[in-house]
């Protein structure tokens, strides 16, 4: 049995990760975390534009991992672990147990974190791997040395799965189609008016993610408008987090199972 | 001493069923027992749709059955118990505590619901040990295995059980509900999908539980198979309950109407022709597709009848069902009376 030593202690957990294995969802969230790989191929045929360390930094910050990649992978983890349960009316087997409805949560939430983690990082490391073969001599700025870049990208991007699994576990129990509402999230909020309203950045998950990213990275000329500290971008990952899992728990004690 | 009773706050017309005095037990209590679960004016409505009207019922142990044509509110009842479901009205108890908002009241509590689903990526035995292991149970393994025991599904306990049949799948289900051996055991239509051995099997199983004192609570629409199990009976119709107490009393009225049954079979002629011999049998009409539907007014020599000439003229049934619009006939009567 697949993971068999986490059942006993987390018996939510280790359902939730063979959920994920044992249906398409794996599949589909590791395709996406791989799909930086094939950017990272067509730079390594026309490397003369920037270093490894500016490609993989604007990658990340840019186009497509911090706006719309990590989201959507994330995403669909997220609303999957309790919104199928409530689709396909199995979570009376969970919730008719003598269990605090805060663990069903946090059970989830690990269950996410331990499938989607591994996945993104691996893809990042991937890429990371596929960048580095670029010849940097070729290009006329001077190179950067691509392990604090590689080291930043997943800080930023294990902050970032942490905040988004959290916010739309919650979302999941509220809204039927989480997963939709999410997308159009990834793609209307983050990625598109994300970058012509500065405003919305305050309630953007990735200006966090991106601060995340350039306070770990530490490089004066990589930088983005309004950047928040490390310490509290932290901070506010951490709020959030913290206030969406409370609203799921409340939302699973109050919510009538049909 | 139990008996056929109106409840007093139902809305129907008096008739056969006495009114009830205020003095007496709940509706379907048996005086100088101790109720295990206890309803009081129980209301549940969507919108403007009331699933539930001021219902009040007390369950002793032992098994009740919880009767009623689809739709009369079975699920919701039992929903409402499990505390799955607020009411919109009322209260709801399970050893005098409250239904719902308490997880740690799950311990004594068992529900087999009525939905098929289960994890279709763990087999029979990793479904049921996450039950055990959830219940916090000193010893999931053992647990695990005396329930797939008691539901004689060792065979198939190392399947997924995305690849087992509705009654497999009945099966798994209950032994997940019996795991830790509750004292309140509440199951939605348990016998739907199954074979009749699977059936007689469960049917057995749920009469043990009730000798051993448990309360178990078990819905379905089909009066013939209730009376099997079942010591109590609650009539649930258009929301309201209609009946309450000894099965015998309300088999009595019920059996005074005409009931329509709905057959497949691989042989729909002969088996037609071959029925319509039989006293018990009105009329039959063709629906097509290996189906016919059979008029009796003796549902229950119809009933015995048809397997014995089955064999006897080598067909082979499929299914032998209730037609639904005839049952919500049979139980609006009750209400009628």
């Amino acid at each position: 049995m697949a993971g068999s030593f986490l059942w006993r202690p987390f018996p939510i957990t280790a359902l939730t990760v063979r959920q994920f294995v044992g249906g398409k969802t794996v599949r589909v969230v590791v395709a996406l975390s791989f799909i930086p790989c094939l950017f990272a191929g067509i730079y390594l045929f026309n490397s003369d534009f920037a270093t490894p360390a500016n490609f993989l930094s604007d990658l990340f910050l840019e186009f497509p991992i911090a706006p719309t990649l990590l989201p959507i992978t994330v995403l669909i983890l997220a609303t999957a672990a309790l919104g199928h349960e409530v689709e396909d009316r199995t979570l009376p087997y969970l919730t008719l147990k003598p269990v605090s409805r805060l663990r069903i949560v946090v059970e989830k939430l690990t269950g996410v974190l331990v499938v989607a983690i591994p996945a993104i990082v691996a893809g990042l490391l991937a890429t990371s791997l596929i960048v580095a073969q670029a010849d940097a001599g070729a290009t006329l700025i001077e190179a950067k040395p691509l392990l604090p870049v590689v080291k930043a990208m997943v800080i930023a991007a294990v902050a970032g799965t942490f905040l988004i699994a959290s916010i739309f576990l919650a979302v999941s129990l509220v809204i039927p189609r989480a997963l939709l509402a999410g997308i159009v999230y990834a793609f209307a909020w983050e990625s598109l008016l994300g970058r012509f309203l500065p405003g919305i950045r305050i309630v953007s998950m990735r200006h966090y993610i991106q601060s995340v990213y350039v306070s770990v990275l530490g490089d004066p000329l990589v930088t983005i408008p309004d950047a928040t500290s490390l310490r509290s971008s932290l901070i506010t990952i951490f709020i959030v987090s913290v206030v969406a899992v409370a609203l799921a728990t409340w939302r699973l004690r109050t919510m009538n199972l049909e | 001493m139990t008996r056929l009773e109106r409840p007093r706050w139902s809305t129907a017309p008096a008739g056969s069923l006495p009114p009830v005095p205020d003095s007496d037990p709940l509706p379907g209590m048996i005086e100088g027992r101790q109720p295990s679960v206890v309803f009081e004016h129980v209301s549940k409505w969507y919108g403007d749709v009331v699933a539930v009207s001021d219902v009040s019922f007390g369950v002793a142990p032992g098994v009740t059955g919880l009767l009623g044509p689809n739709g009369a509110g079975k699920s919701t009842i039992l929903k409402m118990m499990a505390g799955l479901l607020t009411s919109s009205t009322g209260s709801i108890s399970i050893h005098g505590q409250p239904a719902r908002g308490r997880p740690a009241a799950y311990r004594r509590l068992g529900l087999v619901p009525e939905q098929e689903q289960v994890y279709p990526h763990l087999t029979g035995r990793e479904f049921v040990r996450l039950n055990a292991i959830l219940q916090k149970l000193p010893d999931p393994d053992q647990a695990t295995d005396r329930a797939i025991d008691v539901v004689q599904m060792g065979d198939a306990a190392e399947r997924r059980t995305g690849g087992y049949s509705k009654g497999m799948r009945q099966r798994i289900k209950v032994a997940a509900a019996l795991v830790h051996d509750p004292d309140v055991l509440l199951m939605d239509e348990p016998l739907n999908g199954t074979d009749p051995v699977q059936r007689a099997g469960l049917i057995t199983l749920i009469r043990r539980l009730g000798g051993e004192g448990k309360t178990v609570v078990v819905s379905s629409h089909v009066l013939i198979e209730v009376e099997r199990f079942a010591e109590n009976i609650l009539v649930i119709v258009n929301g309201k309950l209609a009946a309450a107490g000894d099965y015998r009393a309300i088999r009595d009225k019920i059996d005074q109407h005409d009931h329509a049954v709905r057959i497949r079979a691989n042989d729909p002629r002969r088996l037609a022709s071959a029925l319509i011999a039989d006293p018990a049998t009105h009329g039959i009409r063709y629906e097509g597709d290996g189906m016919i539907v059979a008029e009796t007014s003796d549902v229950r020599a119809f009933y015995r009848a048809i397997p014995v000439v089955a064999r006897r003229e080598g067909v082979r049934l499929f299914e032998v069902q209730p037609v639904d619009e005839s049952l919500a006939a049979v139980f609006a009567l009750l209400v009628e009376r």
